[in-house]
């Protein structure tokens, strides 16, 4: 899967975003660049989640909160069989959910092997 | 700045609505608002300025856009102006708000404030969907997060930080139950046991995870229903049937949309600075407040807003609830009208009927859960996942 | 009525049953729900608490209702084959009914699940109480499924993760069949079935001979008249 992830980065002091913001929350100037988001986390928070809005036709999914190592926090699905907070995970891309006519990609958090 | 009170109250039964549509329904509180100041619902003679109307689903779930400008109508209030109030859950204390600036501007008299929802009109799936429209899109709604996704991981938290149980959560669940027994429009009418729900073997099964750790019985239900005030300025309050009761202070903020973002993820900041405005504008403390109606769409949420509304230090509302200091009758009660759990939560209602709450416990309106000798009370709506809160005070006059 | 070669003709043979051992859940405000299998010749009684709710469209009890209706006069008639009713009360109450029948020793046939009193989640529990019955206690290998509104297809093939099997053709028509096999009954019955056994006697006896509810919250304004 050659689907990415971004950070946005404030070309004129380097702060990270994510997700988009349409001024810089340090400088408040308007410009960013998109810089990779991947690596490892570590899961802050977590649910399991029975109650799936429609079109999930799972019984349960795992969400949760992470951190990159740059220091951003960021939501996602988790496919983790025993979360438990400060562990750590690496993210991946994956298909978050399925629409009619394209898929919405997104983070996936998974155990490191 | 010219002050505001409140004149006359109404409120639907909350739950759901057989038949009827949305302006039937926003229109029953409605009339029982006007019949309670006294108006006259005539042209020429009912003196209402503006109308707002607070409601997040009318225009999506009940297909019923510009609803305002049709309530006028059906009311026989025109020529007055109206406007549609949208702000999530906090819809109904942002359509108070507007209402008392547009009288301290001294534009207006008198407002009415009617805020609805009728959500059961739809499948639970759609309801649920159209209730996270207001989450972060890329960030979350396309996960497939919801709002009780975002309570489960924010109640972790503080569990994992202060110590907060599952028997806490089922603990304010039941309190809230208990009041809305001597509630006559709480959407429901029993009360959950806690030990069959917190410790029976079969409790785990019986009220299941919801969001872990969040459980059923700690997640108000999806209601319909509909609740009104009418807004006049403290200097024309006579021609009115009822003593106004002042709208003393009214405190708003924001906070960042995604909930991952935002700085102390235990902390719901929006609340607290909501919260400080309101006291501040009102020139009093969490310790003069008799009564509170605080947001409890989770019961987390009740929890961690009465510390950061200062009835407690941070990491001692649960404590305080197990201790019974949030009952009626304890140190400062808490969601007597059942709150957003047993009473119900028709998203753009809520805010509104936690003021008629509010008015009616200033008044000595609230038979069989009265808080004795009330005189100031507290209402915090809370917008989104607590990236838009309003809080607003009253206070009763002396005679 | 006289059982002559006709008759005996046109009842099936039964299937020895072991009958469902009774037991009781503790619900979320405190009060008991018992749950025990009827006998045949409860069945006009029970039908008595199916009949208001044959007409009531809302949340498609009207067809659930009606098809209970005609299986258990099946099952009452001897004109279905090794046909099973459970019944929950509360207070001696009758507040759900669920139904279905074996195919063979291996494969179990759900019918249906029918709620009279809302608000507890007892169809959840009844609904749980029938699978335990085909797969825990009569030892089968799986169970079909059909749901007719979205509650059910929700609680069930999701929750459960029923597997999709549309080759098989369910009795009661409709959309594909799913199935509840003992994998994925083991894998789920941890979260969903509760039940405490041997239920005590008193609270047995409560359940001996169920009260016909006086109001449904689905029919406003309907109040059982005395006979």
């Amino acid at each position: 899967m050659d689907e990415k992830m971004y950070a946005y980065k404030c070309t004129v002091c380097g702060e990270l975003h994510h997700p988009k913001h349409c001024v810089c929350k340090k400088c408040g100037s308007r410009t960013f660049e998109q810089v990779l988001l991947e690596g490892e986390v570590t899961l802050l928070t977590y649910t399991k989640v029975y109650n799936l809005p429609e079109g999930y036709m799972k019984p349960y999914l795992y969400f949760g909160i992470v951190k990159f190592e740059n220091g951003l926090t960021v939501s996602g699905q988790l496919e983790v069989k025993n979360p438990t907070i400060g562990m750590k995970l690496i993210s991946k891309v994956g298909i978050i959910k399925e629409g009619t006519n394209s898929d919405h990609y997104g983070f996936i958090f998974e155990e490191m092997k | 700045m010219r002050e505001v009170g409140i004149v006359g109250v109404g409120h639907t039964k909350f739950g759901k609505m057989s038949g009827g549509t949305f302006t039937d329904m926003i229109c029953m509180a409605a009339t029982e608002a006007l019949d309670d100041a006294g108006v006259k619902t005539l042209s020429g003679q009912h003196g209402i300025d503006q109308v707002f109307v607070a409601t997040m689903g009318a225009g999506i779930l009940n297909k019923q856009s510009g609803i305002a400008s049709a309530l006028v109508d059906t009311l026989n209030l025109r020529p007055a102006m109206a406007e549609t109030i949208e702000n999530g859950p906090a819809s109904g204390a942002s359509a108070i708000k507007l209402g008392y600036m547009a009288i301290a501007s001294g534009i207006c008299d008198a407002v009415l404030v009617v805020g609805g929802e009728m959500m059961r009109v739809v499948s639970g799936w759609e309801g649920t969907d159209f209730v996270a429209t207001m989450l972060h899109p890329e960030a979350e709604y396309d996960y497939g997060i919801t709002l009780p996704t975002l309570a489960g991981m924010f109640t972790r938290l503080c569990m994992e930080k202060y110590g907060i149980t599952e028997k806490d959560l089922a603990i304010v669940s039941v309190k809230n139950h208990e009041n809305a027994l001597h509630n006559p429009v709480a959407h429901l009418n029993t009360v959950p046991d806690l030990y069959s729900i917190t410790e029976d073997e079969d409790a785990g099964i019986i009220n299941p995870y919801v969001a872990s750790p969040l459980r059923l019985y700690s997640v108000c239900p999806v209601s319909d229903g509909a609740a009104a005030v009418l807004l006049c300025a403290m200097d024309k309050a006579e021609k009115f049937a009822k003593r106004p009761v002042k709208i003393a202070g009214i405190g708003q903020a924001t906070d960042t949309h995604a909930v991952a973002e935002r700085e102390v993820p235990t902390d719901l900041l929006a609340v607290r600075l909501a919260a400080q405005k309101a006291y501040e504008m009102a020139g009093l403390k969490p310790e003069d407040m008799d009564v509170a109606e605080l947001h409890d769409a989770f019961q987390i949420l009740e929890i961690v807003e009465s510390e950061e509304v200062g009835f407690f230090k941070r990491g001692e509302g649960h404590i305080a609830a197990r201790n019974g200091d949030t009952k009626i009758g304890g140190k400062i009660p808490i969601n007597t009208s059942g709150g957003l759990k047993a009473k119900g939560h028709p998203l753009g209602a809520t805010g509104v009927s936690q003021v008629v709450e509010i008015v009616r416990q200033l008044r000595g309106e609230a038979a069989g859960r009265q808080v004795e000798g009330a005189k100031a009370g507290l209402a915090v709506n809370f917008g989104g996942f607590g990236n838009n809160v309003v809080a607003t005070i009253l206070t009763k006059e002396e005679e | 009525m006289i059982i002559d070669k006709m008759e005996q003709s046109l009842r099936p043979v039964e299937t020895p049953m072991v009958t469902y051992p009774a037991k009781s859940i503790t619900m979320a405000n405190g009060q008991k729900l018992v749950i025990r299998q009827i006998r045949r010749d409860e069945v006009p009684h029970i039908l008595e608490a199916v009949k208001p709710l044959m007409t009531v469209e809302k949340d498609f009890y009207d067809i659930v209702a009606s098809r209970i209706y005609s299986e258990l006069l099946g099952y009452y008639r001897y004109r279905v084959k090794d046909e099973y009713c459970l019944i929950g009360t509360i207070d001696g109450v009758i507040v759900g009914i669920v139904n279905g029948r074996l195919v063979d020793d291996k494969v179990g046939m759900s019918y249906h699940t029918m709620t009279l009193r809302q608000g507890l989640r007892i169809g959840a529990q009844l609904f749980a109480a029938k699978m335990e019955y085909h797969l825990d206690i009569l030892k089968q290998e799986e169970v079909w499924i059909v749901a007719e509104s979205p509650n059910g297809f929700k609680r069930w093939m999701i929750e459960y993760e029923l597997e999709s099997r549309p080759e098989i053709w369910h009795e009661l028509g409709g959309v594909p069949t799913y199935v509840l096999t003992k994998a994925l009954w083991e894998k789920h019955k941890g979260e969903k079935l509760a039940g405490r056994r041997p239920v005590n006697e008193i609270l047995l006896k409560t359940a001996e001979n169920p009260i016909l509810p006086e109001t449904y919250a689905q029919i406003p304004g309907y109040k059982r008249c005395a006979k």
